[in-house]
């Protein structure tokens, strides 16, 4: 362990917060707003290896591998959407898209 | 006796409800000759119980009300009052049943008709034999409600409805005041029973004596029509005229006097009673003789001269001369019904005319009709001889009698009044039968050959006028004055009564004086309306009434008693009533529910904004609450 | 000489995220976090875990990001003079709940385990890791390739067009 386990854990809360302050100001870009979704994936990433390596634990690491793949799959729906999306309005400014409006 | 007691009053109730279950399904002479013959039946067995009547009698029949103290059997107290009465009522219903055969022979709905009117005899019998008050409020209040559903009888046009309600609720103003005074008297006395209660007359405080006296006026007023409940009587002429006959002249608007003599020996103990009672009666007299004078509606006249009349009766109680007051409440109730029944005719005759100045020399066309109507002509104003002049002056006799400036004063306005009865009977008489024909036709087509405007009066209806008229006529054998050498019968009759107070009899010289100034008041009220109505000036003074000045409009309104009542009662009620559903229901109620609503629906529409359906919004909410909560965390850690 | 690198390599994923969720172009957006994901692969490697490090560069710096800029440059949304970029005031209260959050963070992490001693960690060999995955979560794996197709029908039935002619 080269760092102890509270500096990792405060870089990916960076990230992470980093990543939600991103989430909620691109309300305008749809895209972007995927991008800050990844940033955050990612720092969760990190804590899960941060504590696979603590302590010794290879299950850590095996999350790690599962959060990417389920992010594969989700951006690639995402994506999918935000084509799907913009075919019908012409935009992907998320302010646009309030159809489930109680 | 027990048997034809019951019998008179169960045969009109079996007949009513008969023609009420029954009447629609049956041909219509079966109902109508049940409707006659259960009344006709009922006169017979009076008469059988005449014949057998030996004094006053109490039978008591069952138990109806029982509760602790309070005992209201069904039971019959016949004296010589009620038994007069029965007489007379089942006699003149039974007369008026006949001739509605007639009257109503086009009205399809005669069922309900004859339904009505046969309960409203079993109620006039109950309330005339009642032995107690709770049974006689019984019987007044059935007659209420039969006067109430005959006034508005054709009740698809407004009006009648309108003056049924209206003579339902000025009537309901006495009865709340009869019934307190039943109650009070059976808390002060424990007993309901009338005889007991007259017993007891003299054992009550006096003051006590003079409210239950004052209450009782004012019941009686209500149903008698008497001042100041009296605006109900003109407009209830809205009704049929058979009922306005059978119930607005003969029976049911008696019942107030009926009770006043019935209770009399209770509440003539108070002078003051007595001195309101007069009061009330001879004012009456005059207010509506007075108003009698101006009015162009046959029947409205002669529901104005009613309650004059009754007003005539009340005053005769009002000096505690009962026996002249039943004795002018017999002679009324035949001459006015012949009155409205002729008057009914002549309606008839000139498809439902009631203007008298559109009618006019109908003398000739219609004889059947004149000479009855001449006869109760007669009577009413008190013409010599006649039964009403016998009747009215034994009432303006005993009034003289009693002295004093009050009784003067009473006596002054009798004979005035005495004065404007003849005056108005007699213009009446002269304007519809006497000078020349006035009737624009209503129909355009001149009528038919051999179909002159009487030859739709069926017989039945003029027949049934003649034992009215002789009976009007000749009533004054009932009780001729003492002078003439015979003992009056009325006076034997009801003299036995007991509790009856009789006054001292004047000295034969004074009564023939009076009645040769009577006789003089109504000769002259005859001959100014003679010199008003016939000859040369008829119709000048015609066309000035037809014009109308501000007196003749002051008459023709009743004194303004209408506009009076509705300025007094009426539109404050109505000034309430409007407050209470502007003001209070909806400004106050209503509002401050739609208030609480509309602030309900504003504070849901505060959260409601955040589920705009934006995505950011959504956001926002999750990232403020892993906001909040890890700021909570911290500061349970670190704190 | 490790932590040096480690601090270093943070302070490059904090900044390359900084400036790519800060960037009005989306593509410099992308290009900044590609950078930003390269060093994040370098810190994995340095946590002893190199298959992550390996698939965090085939699969986000190589993978993701390129489907991120294949659809930024289908739609031609290329261009921040279109006013797409956040204002200062979007900005402000996101940045606002970022900070109590990292601060909140900070102080519970700091105060719960300032004084961690260092524990030598033990080598994990990739065929450790992959024997753990096999082995023991057998039906995860299972379920992530069933995901993963899902998405592949999802993806193509929303990518379908609507009509044959209306090619975009």
């Amino acid at each position: 362990m080269i760092v102890p386990l509270e500096h990792i854990l405060i870089l990916a809360g960076l990230l992470f917060f980093l990543g939600m302050g991103g989430l909620l100001a691109w309300r305008a870009n749809l895209i972007m707003m995927l991008v800050c979704i990844e940033v955050m994936l990612n720092a969760v990433m990190l804590v899960f290896v941060g504590g696979s390596a603590r302590w010794g634990n290879a299950d850590g690491q095996l999350f790690a591998i599962f959060i990417m793949a389920l992010t594969s799959s989700e951006v690639s729906l995402a994506l999918a959407m935000v084509v799907y999306l913009h075919r019908r309005k012409r935009t992907v400014d998320t302010d646009v898209f309030s159809e489930m409006k109680g | 006796m027990k048997l034809y007691l019951a019998l008179i009053l169960l045969l009109p109730l079996l007949g009513g409800l008969f023609n009420a279950l029954l009447g629609r399904m049956l041909p219509r002479r079966l109902g109508e000759a049940i409707a006659c013959g259960v009344i006709w039946g009922a006169f017979v067995c009076a008469v059988l119980v005449l014949l057998q009547f030996t004094g006053p009698t109490k039978i008591e029949y069952g138990s109806w009300l029982a509760a602790f103290d309070l005992q209201a059997p069904i039971a019959i107290y016949l004296d010589q009052l009620s038994l007069g009465l029965t007489l007379m009522i089942t006699f003149v219903c039974g007369l008026i049943h006949l001739y509605s055969v007639g009257y109503m022979r086009e009205e399809p709905d005669f069922a309900r008709y004859f339904a009505l009117l046969n309960i409203f005899v079993f109620a006039m019998l109950v309330l005339v034999l009642a032995g107690n008050l709770p049974l006689l409020y019984l019987g007044w209040e059935g007659v209420g409600f039969c006067s109430y559903a005959l006034i508005g009888f054709w009740y698809r046009e407004e009006k009648n409805a309108t003056a049924g309600r209206k003579a339902f609720i000025v009537t309901r103003v006495g009865d709340t005041a009869f019934g307190i005074a039943i109650v009070w008297m059976f808390q002060i006395s424990g007993s309901v029973s009338i005889t007991q209660l007259n017993a007891m007359g003299s054992l009550i405080p006096a003051g006590i004596v003079t409210a239950l006296g004052i209450l009782l006026l004012i019941g009686a007023a209500g149903k008698s029509a008497q001042l100041p409940l009296s605006v109900w009587l003109p407009d209830a002429m809205a009704g049929p005229t058979p009922v306005s006959a059978q119930i607005h002249a003969a029976t049911m608007v008696t019942a107030g006097v009926y009770l006043l003599a019935r209770m009399f020996p209770l509440i003539g103990g108070s002078e003051a009673v007595r001195a309101a009672i007069a009061l009330t009666g001879g004012v009456t007299a005059f207010y509506a003789a007075a108003s009698a004078c101006r009015q162009r509606d046959l029947k409205r006249i002669l529901a104005y001269s009613t309650i004059s009349q009754i007003g005539y009766m009340v005053l005769g109680v009002g000096v505690g001369a009962l026996t002249a007051a039943t004795f002018h409440l017999l002679t009324h109730a035949f001459f006015k019904a012949l009155l409205f029944l002729a008057a009914g005719c002549v309606i008839t005759a000139l498809h439902h005319q009631q203007d008298i100045f559109r009618m006019g020399g109908l003398k000739e066309r219609l004889p059947a009709v004149y000479w009855p109507f001449l006869a109760g002509a007669l009577c009413l104003a008190g013409f010599p001889l006649t039964g009403g002049f016998f009747s009215k002056d034994a009432i303006l006799g005993a009034v003289f009698e009693r002295g004093g400036p009050l009784y003067a004063g009473l006596f002054a306005l009798g004979l005035l009044t005495a004065l404007l009865t003849a005056f108005y009977t007699f213009r009446m008489l002269l304007v519809v039968f006497h000078g020349e024909e006035n009737l624009p036709h209503p129909h355009p087509d001149p009528p038919r050959e051999g179909e002159g405007i009487h030859s739709a009066l069926p017989s039945v209806m003029t027949v049934t006028l003649w034992p009215l008229a002789l009976l009007g006529l000749l009533g004054g054998i009932l009780n001729l004055p003492s002078y003439l050498g015979v003992h009056g019968l009325l006076d034997g009759f009801l003299g036995d009564m007991p509790g009856l107070m009789r006054p001292e009899p004047l000295s034969h010289g004074t009564e023939m004086i009076l009645q040769l100034v009577a006789a003089t008041v109504s000769l002259a009220g005859l001959g100014l309306a003679r010199s008003r109505y016939a000859g040369s000036r008829r119709a000048a003074v015609l066309a000035a009434e037809e014009a109308g000045s501000k007196l003749s409009d002051f008459l023709l309104n009743g004194w303004r008693l209408d506009d009076l009542y509705r300025l007094l009662f009426i539109r404050p009620f109505e000034r309430i009533a409007r407050l209470c559903w502007k003001g209070v229901d909806e400004a106050g109620i209503d509002g401050a529910l739609d208030g609480l609503a509309r602030l309900t629906a504003r504070l849901g529409r505060l959260p409601a904004a955040w589920s705009s359906g934006r995505v950011a919004t959504s956001l926002f909410g999750l990232a403020g609450g892993v906001c909040v909560l890890l700021a909570y965390v911290a500061w349970l850690i670190t704190g | 000489m490790e932590q040096t690198i480690f601090y270093i390599l943070a302070a490059v994923a904090v900044i390359a995220t900084i400036l790519a969720i800060g960037e009005k172009h989306p593509v410099h957006a992308i290009l900044y976090l590609v950078t930003s994901l390269f060093s994040m692969a370098v810190i994995f490697y340095l946590l002893a875990a190199p298959l992550v490090a390996a698939f965090e560069v085939i699969l986000y710096a190589g993978a993701i990001m390129v489907l991120f800029l294949f659809v930024i440059m289908m739609l031609d949304l290329g261009h921040p003079e279109q006013g797409l970029s956040p204002h200062w005031r979007e900005w402000l209260p996101a940045l606002l709940l970022s900070a109590v959050s990292i601060a909140s963070l900070a102080a519970v992490i700091v105060s719960r385990h300032a004084a961690s001693p260092f524990s030598a960690p033990p080598g994990l060999a990739i065929r450790e890791v992959a024997r753990r995955l096999f082995q023991e979560h057998g039906l995860a794996v299972e379920l992530i390739s069933l995901q993963l197709l899902f998405a592949l029908v999802g993806a193509l039935y929303l990518g379908k067009q609507p009509k044959k002619g209306n090619s975009k």
